[in-house]
C-alpha cells in the first residue's frame, strides 16, 4: 500500500468529485433530498410526543421541533457515513482489485462526501434554529469543532466497518441493525436527564450520557447551536479522546487488513 | 523520464537515494526468506525471488462472521484445497526488456501481474520493483460512468499518483490518442469496449512509465488501433521502458516480446528467447503450428 498521502491527494479530490457527481447527478436541487427524511422524522416525533403522548419533558424543551431536528441530522450523517463506507471497498471492487492506490481513499471520500452534505444540511437549518429559538451565541464558533471531531469519528469507525466487510459480508447487515436500537438509546429526541428513570437514578444519566460514544457529540452539538451553551469540558475532552482514539484503531485495522483486500473483496 | 519509484506495501526504502521497493511477503515469521538483496537496482528492473502465492478457492468458506462462529469447532469438511498460483517463482527482467508471459488459463499469469503490480501481496518469496510501473490490468477499471472520457482521464492519472497539472499537460496527447473526437466529452457510460480501451491505453500509454504491464486487454481494439498501440509501446521501450505482456495472442507476442516466459501450474516452465518459447509453449499447449 503505497503510504504517500500528498501524491495521492488528488486522486482523493477526484474520488470525491466522482461520488459528489454520482449522489447528486449534477442536480444542485439533490442535497435537499437529504432534508427530506430529518424534516419527516421531525414532524413524527413533535406529533408523536407533543400531541400524542403529551411528554412533559423536565426542564421543558421549547421549539421542541428545532430541537429534535438538530439531532436527527447529525445523527444521519454519522450513521450515512459509517454504513456508506462498510460497503464501499466492494462497491469499488474493480479498482480495488485492479489498481494500485491508498485503500483508505474509498472509505474516506464516502465519509467525506456524508461530511459535505452534512455540512450544507446545517447551514440551512441552522439559521432558522438559532433565530427562532433565539439561541445565538458566541459558542457557536465551536461548531466546525464539534462537527470535525464527529467527523474523525466516523471516519474511524468507517475504516474498520469497511475493511472488516470485506472481509465478513454480514458486517454492515449486522451494523445496520444495530443501528436502529443505537438511535434510540442516544438522546436525540429527548435529553439524557429525561430519560425514564434518570431524574432519580444518577447513574442511568450516567451510562446514557457516557456509554453511548454518540451522546457527547449529538450534546456538544446541540449545545452550542440549539442551546447556544458551553457543553463543558467534560463533554469536549470526551470527543476529542473518543475521537482521537476510535480514528487511530480504525486506521490501524484497516492497514493491518488491507493487504490482503485485492484478493478478498 | 520520471524516475520515483512506486512505494509498496510494507516496502522498506534502503538508504537514501536508493529507488528500489522491496517488498517482503508473509507478516515477517517462518515464511519470509532472506535472500540477498543485490545494490541498488536501475529503473525498470523487475525481481522476482521464490515467489509464491496461494489463493484459496473454497466456495463455502466461511465468508460471515455467523458461519464463522458457527463452523470453528467443526473439522474442515474437504473442500479443495488453496490453488497455488505461483509456486517458487524467480525471475529477473533487466530494464528495457520486453516479456511475454503465456500459458493455459490459470497457469498463474495474471497473478503474476498483479504480484508485480503490488496489489497481491505473496505469501513467501519476494518481489523488488524500480521506477514507474503503470499497469493496464482491466480497461475502465476506476472509470466513473457518468464521467466524460476527458475527466476520466483526470481520475486515472490521479490513480497512477498523478497531480492535475501532470495531467493537464498529456492531455491533448491523450486525447489525440485515443481518436475519440467529440467523444472524448460524452459519459463513458455511452462508450463501446473498443472506445473504453482506446482512453485506457491513451491513458497508460502517456504516464511514461519505467515498467508497463499489460494483461490481455489490447484484443477488444480494431486492428489499425492494436498497431498503433504496439507502435507506442515499441516506442517506450526505445526509451528504456520494461515491459511485461500476457497475452494469448500468440502472434502479438512475437511481434512484441524478445523474450517468453511459460507458466504451468504456477512455476516457471521456460524462461528464455521468444521463438523457441512459442515452440515450447505450442507443444505444451498441444497447438503446434504448421509451417
Amino acid at each position: 500500500m503505497p503510504r504517500e498521502p500528498l501524491r495521492y491527494r488528488y486522486l482523493f479530490e477526484q474520488m470525491v468529485r466522482r461520488e459528489l457527481r454520482q449522489k447528486y447527478k449534477g442536480s444542485a436541487l439533490g442535497v435537499l433530498w437529504y432534508l427530506v427524511n430529518p424534516l419527516v422524522l421531525m414532524g413524527a416525533y413533535t406529533v408523536m410526543f407533543t400531541y400524542v403522548l403529551k411528554t412533559r419533558f423536565e426542564p421543558p424543551i421549547h421549539d421542541y421541533a428545532l430541537f429534535v431536528l438538530v439531532g436527527i441530522v447529525t445523527w444521519n450523517f454519522f450513521q450515512q457515513a459509517v454504513l456508506g463506507a462498510a460497503t464501499s471497498l466492494l462497491d469499488q471492487g474493480a479498482l480495488v482489485r485492479k489498481a494500485l492506490f491508498p485503500r483508505e481513499t474509498i472509505p474516506g471520500t464516502v465519509v467525506s462526501v456524508q461530511l459535505a452534505t452534512f455540512v450544507t444540511i446545517l447551514g440551512l437549518i441552522l439559521p432558522i434554529v438559532v433565530i427562532v429559538h433565539g439561541s445565538l451565541s458566541g459558542w457557536l464558533i465551536l461548531l466546525p469543532f464539534y462537527v470535525f471531531a464527529l467527523f474523525v469519528f466516523a471516519l474511524g469507525l468507517g475504516l474498520g466497518a469497511a475493511v472488516l466487510h470485506a472481509y465478513f459480508r454480514d458486517v454492515a447487515p449486522i451494523l445496520g441493525a444495530a443501528f436502529l436500537p443505537w438511535f434510540f438509546v442516544t438522546p436525540i429526541f429527548y435529553r439524557a436527564s429525561n430519560f425514564p428513570g434518570a431524574a432519580h437514578h444518577a447513574w442511568l444519566k450516567s451510562v446514557l450520557r457516557w456509554v453511548n460514544p454518540m451522546a457527547p457529540f449529538i450534546e456538544g452539538i446541540r449545545s452550542v447551536t440549539f442551546d447556544g451553551a458551553w457543553p463543558g469540558w467534560a463533554t469536549t475532552g470526551y470527543v476529542v479522546a473518543m475521537s482521537v482514539g476510535v480514528f487511530a484503531g480504525g486506521l490501524w485495522l484497516f492497514r493491518r487488513l488491507a493487504g490482503e483486500l485485492a484478493v478478498v473483496v | 523520464m520520471s524516475g520515483d519509484s512506486v512505494d509498496r506495501a510494507r516496502a522498506h526504502e534502503s538508504g537514501a537515494g536508493n529507488r528500489r521497493a522491496v517488498r517482503d511477503s508473509g507478516r515477517g515469521g517462518s515464511g519470509t526468506v532472506e535472500l540477498p538483496v543485490e545494490g541498488d537496482l536501475a529503473a525498470g528492473t523487475i525481481v522476482l525471488e521464490e515467489a509464491t502465492r496461494r489463493f484459496s478457492v473454497r466456495a463455502d468458506r466461511g465468508r460471515t462472521l455467523k458461519e464463522m462462529l458457527l463452523r470453528r469447532n467443526r473439522e474442515d469438511d474437504g473442500g479443495p484445497a488453496p490453488v497455488t498460483a505461483l509456486r517458487d517463482v524467480t525471475l529477473r527482467i533487466e530494464p528495457g526488456e520486453t516479456v511475454g508471459i503465456v500459458g493455459r488459463n490459470g497457469a498463474g499469469k495474471s497473478s503474476t501481474l498483479r504480484v508485480l503490480a503490488g496489489i497481491i501481496p505473496l505469501n513467501r518469496g519476494r518481489v523488488s520493483t524500480s521506477g514507474k510501473i503503470v499497469s493496464l490490468l482491466e480497461v475502465g477499471a476506476g472509470f466513473g460512468r457518468d464521467f466524460s472520457g476527458r475527466e476520466n482521464v483526470f481520475l486515472n492519472g490521479a490513480l497512477h499518483g498523478l497531480g492535475r497539472r501532470e495531467i493537464e499537460a498529456q492531455m491533448e496527447a491523450i486525447v489525440e490518442f485515443s481518436e475519440l473526437g467529440h467523444f472524448i466529452d460524452a459519459p463513458v457510460k455511452t462508450y463501446s469496449s473498443g472506445m473504453f480501451l482506446r482512453l485506457g491505453f491513451a491513458i497508460a500509454a502517456h504516464l511514461e512509465a519505467d515498467i508497463l504491464l499489460i494483461d490481455e486487454v489490447l484484443a477488444v481494439g480494431d486492428e489499425a488501433f492494436q498497431r498503433k498501440c504496439e507502435a507506442r509501446i515499441a516506442a517506450q521501450i526505445e526509451a528504456g521502458a520494461t515491459l511485461v505482456l500476457v497475452s494469448h495472442d500468440a502472434a502479438l507476442i512475437e511481434r512484441t516480446c524478445e523474450r517468453v516466459v511459460v507458466l504451468d501450474g504456477g512455476g516457471v516452465s521456460y524462461d528464455g528467447p521468444c521463438g523457441p518459447g512459442m515452440a515450447f509453449y505450442h507443444e505444451l499447449m498441444g497447438t503446434p503450428v504448421a509451417e
